[in-house]
Order: C-alpha cells, then structure tokens, then sequence
C-alpha cells in the first residue's frame, strides 16, 4: 500500500501528522502534509485509511498496490474514504440523501 | 423540557437561542429543531442545519456548493459593514474567503500552527498551567472560593498566545479584555450599542497592532507577527495591510473565548462524571480521548458565525435552500445527534478511544463519526491542534493538583446565542474529613 496527498488540495490541518506522525509529516514552510514513507507497512494499512478518512479536504489518497507492477488505485474496485467524501464534496444534488458517505 | 413539546413550530432559531432558557441550557431546544425543523428558514431568511449528517456535508462543501461573501455584496450579508469596523474585520478573516485566496493566506499562517510548532510550546505550556495553579492554590487551601474561568482558562490561551504572537504578557491581557466585547457585537442579533462596544474595542486592538507591526519591523523576531510582517513586507501582493491586520484580530478573536470555554467545560465534566476522571490519570491517549467527548458534549461556538452561501438551489430533506441564501450550521446540535453518535447526551470518552497502533484518532469517534467542533473543510480551525494541546496539558494537572476541586456556585454564563462560553466558574476544595 501507498499513500500520498495532494498537495494542492491539502488544508494544513495537521490532523493526518496527528494519527500517524511516523508516517505523515508537514512541510516547515508552509505546514502542508507530506508521507514521509514509501510503502506503508502492513500493520498500519488501517490507520491510513483512517488518517484518510478524517482529512477535512479529503486530500489523502490511499493507493493499493500489492507489491505488483501495475498500480492498482484503490478507487477501481471500491472507493478509498478519502475519494468517497471527495465525491461526496461535489455532490450536486440532494445531498440531504447521503447516507453512504460517512 | 415541556416548552419545546408544545411549540408547533420555531420562528426564529436565533433568537431562540438567544433566549435565557437556552443560555441555561441550550440543549431541549436543539433537540427539537433537529428532531422538527432541521433545515430551519428563521423570519430573517437565515438558514440553520442542525442534522450531523446535513451539517458534515456542508462544511465539507464549502469552496464548492457554498462560498463566502464577495467583497461587493459585503452590505448585502452585513448590512452594517458599511459602518462597524469589526463587522468589517470580520469579512476579511480568513473564515470568509475563497480558494485561492484562502490557501495562500492559510499557508502563510500554518507554519506556526504544524504539529512540530505546536508540540514545541509544550514545555512553555506546561509551564503556564503549573504557574497558574500554583497561583490559585494559596487561596483555594485557605477553603477560599477561586474564579477558574479567570484565573486559569481564560489565562491560559491568552499567556500561550502572548509567546506565539511574542508580546509581552501584561500587553496580551489588556487586549483580551475586549475580546468579548467584540465576540458579542458580531453575534446575528446584536444590539446597536453592543456592536458600539465591540467597534471601540477593535480600535483599541488595531490600535495596539499597528505598533507591534511597526515594532517587528524594526526588531524581528521568531513569532507569528514578525514572520506576517515579514511576508507582507517582501511582497505586498501576498498580504496586505488589510489581510495581516484582519489575520492577527481573527486569531485573537478565535483563539481564546473558545479554549477557555472547553477548559471550563472539562473542569465541569470532572466534576460531573467522577466515574469519568480515570481518563486524565492513565495514558496520553486517555487524555486526549477525554478532551474530544469534552468538545463533542460541548460546542463552544454553537452555530457558525459567519455565511455559507449557496452558489444554487439546494435541496436537503425536503426543503430547498434558495441560490445565495446565507446558510449557518449548528455545530453543537450535529455533536449530539443520535444519528452520528449513540446515546448523544451521555459523556463517555470511550467513543474517542482508538486502537489506530500510532495513537489517536483525532477528531473521529471509534464509529467513524466527525467531532465538528473544529469544523471540517477547508476552514477546519488553524488552532484545533494547538487547542487540543493545552487541553491536554491542563486537565491531568488540574485533576492532580487538586483532586477534591468542587464547584462553589452555579457558574455564570455569558449571554451569547452563539458561543457558550462563562463569565465566571467560582471552584473551591471540596473540604476533607478530619482536616
């Protein structure tokens, strides 16, 4: 599994570098988020989704990639937290009807 | 509560928010508009979403389905900009902008606001806190009566503040005494002279800015304001004199009525749920476990103060939200929904216990469920951390320092439809048998 953060996108919440500080770091100029590893180790997979799930501008983006060549995005089969309260942010219509994304 | 059931319908949530039995306890009333009227349309056209669900969405919507007000339509969503000065400050805080402008001023402030700065003014912080009850402990040993609000959770942020800002201490409590003044003039339905008072007191806070601009000009040093002086002075374009002044008066006006008001509230859960108190007397996950059911059990800015606007009709449950209209979120009713989290009115800091192996999970219920105290999106508050901070360094040192604290009367509240907060919180020791 790898993980990265868009950095546009990121909100310089400090909220990830609180979950998982060994794994997600904020850059000293400007406190946007970094990963500060390139593969995420097995026994943290959870705490990444979950550090994904709780970013406010859902900049986190989870990519499972199981040691193969061919990155897999974890959106393909099922949306990743993160991508699914991106969608969910650009929801146009009825949003009252979103019971899926939380 | 027996008026909430024979009210048929709510014309103005704000005001009744602002009535003295929501001062109380604001509680029955935001159960019922939740339960009865959650997307609320008051007499003033006003919207007000009390559903977590509804109110999740829009915080993370915002910079998309809603925006913040242009600088043209100013009169039209403050009618008294034109003529108060913190109505005025308050439209260019960062809460009210826009990407991009809002991610370039957010970053020039985040890189005092990093988990590492932050964990940085741990020592000075624990510093603070011992100094503060070392100073109340005299009197409270003599079986006196001690103001907590005063002497300790409104002394705290503001004595954190000072090292952040770097201004001297004596200067930073004469700011903050007007801070309330002008928490209250900003509030929807403030009173002519009330936003008079919070007007004179912005004055006097530009005022004294002016000069520490001027002062960090000449003498830098390593604090947020030499460092916004900085930025603005090596390029104009990135920060005017408008942004940094709006930017300094944002961060005292967020930063303190708020940490003082969770302080207060924690001391009062301590209090309340003694069964509770092992949480700030084992491990620091503990701790923090028990400052998030601390900011979820109390809000202490009830509803967002400034507008979400609708960029198109919306429809949530039922109801359609008009294109332009000035939506606000009821923060603390969202906390207490029993939709998002299970028996919402018991305190239990057990739904903010993780097993995430890096440590906490801040902000999210072991349900997955968002604490929206600090917001979400793009405005989430640049102070959540260093807030949960000096919570976490105050409650187990308060909680050992004088485990029998009791309250000496009723706390006092102040009057505010929209930030829960005190005016006074009088404690003493509860007294011991055979002392």
């Amino acid at each position: 599994m790898r993980v990265v953060v868009d950095q546009d996108l990121c909100g310089t919440t400090g909220q990830c570098v609180l979950t998982l500080p060994g794994t997600f770091r904020q850059r000293k100029p400007d406190g946007v988020a970094e990963v500060c590893v390139a593969t995420v180790p097995q026994a943290l997979h959870a705490a990444v989704l979950l550090a994904a799930s709780q970013c406010p501008v859902a900049a986190i983006r989870v990519i499972e990639s199981d040691t193969g060549d061919g990155e897999r995005a974890s959106a393909d089969p099922a949306p990743s937290p993160a991508e699914a309260e991106r969608h969910a942010a650009k929801d146009q219509r009825n949003p009252g009807g979103h019971d899926g994304t939380v | 509560m027996d008026a909430q059931e024979t009210t048929a319908a709510c014309r103005d949530a704000f005001a009744e928010l602002a009535s003295p039995a929501c001062i109380h306890d604001p509680y029955p009333f935001m159960r019922w508009l939740r339960e009865h009227d959650p997307v609320h349309r008051a007499a003033s056209g006003l919207f007000l979403l009390s559903r977590h669900a509804d109110i999740y969405w829009a915080l993370k919507a915002t910079g998309d389905a809603f925006r913040g007000p242009a600088p043209g339509e100013l009169a039209r969503y403050f009618p008294r900009a034109a003529t108060s000065l913190s109505v005025n400050l308050m439209a260019s805080t960062l809460a009210m902008k826009d990407p991009p402008t809002h991610t370039r001023l957010r970053r020039l402030i985040s890189r005092d606001f990093t988990m590492r700065q932050i964990d940085n003014l741990r020592p000075s912080t624990a510093r603070i806190v011992a100094a503060r009850l070392d100073g109340m402990a005299p009197a409270l040993e003599r079986g006196e009566a001690v103001d907590l609000h005063r002497e300790f959770a409104l002394a705290l942020p503001m004595l954190v503040f000072a090292e952040l800002f770097g201004l001297p201490q004596d200067d930073m409590l004469g700011l903050a005494a007007g801070i309330g003044a002008i928490v209250e003039g900003l509030g929807p339905h403030a009173s002519d002279p009330q936003l008079a008072a919070a007007d004179a007191a912005s004055a006097r806070v530009l005022a004294y800015f002016g000069d520490l601009i001027q002062r960090k000009r000449t003498d830098p040093r390593h604090d947020i304001v030499s460092m916004l002086v900085g930025a603005h002075d090596d390029d104009a374009d990135t920060l005017s004199d408008a942004e940094l002044i709006s930017m300094l008066w944002g961060m005292l006006l967020g930063g303190f009525a708020t940490t003082a008001a969770t302080i207060d509230h924690a001391v009062l859960a301590m209090r309340a749920y003694p069964e509770q108190r092992h949480w700030l007397q084992g491990d620091a996950v503990g701790v923090k476990a028990f400052v998030e059911e601390v900011l979820r059990c109390d809000a202490p800015v009830l509803f967002s103060p400034t507008p979400r606007i609708a960029q198109r009709d919306i429809e949530l449950g039922g109801v359609v939200i008009p294109k332009n209209a000035d939506v606000r979120l009821l923060i603390a009713a969202g906390n207490r929904d029993p939709d998002a989290f299970a028996d919402p009115d018991r305190f239990d800091p057990a739904r903010f216990y993780g097993t995430n192996p890096g440590g906490t999970n801040p902000g999210m219920s072991t349900d997955g469920k968002i604490m929206l105290s600090f917001g979400h999106g793009i405005h989430f508050c640049p102070g959540a951390q260093l807030a949960r901070m000096q919570l976490a360094e105050s409650l187990p040192r308060i909680q050992a320092r004088f485990p029998t604290l009791a309250l000496a009367e009723q706390p006092t509240r102040e009057p505010s439809a929209f930030l829960r907060t005190f005016r006074a919180l009088p404690v003493r020791l509860h007294a011991q048998g055979g002392g």
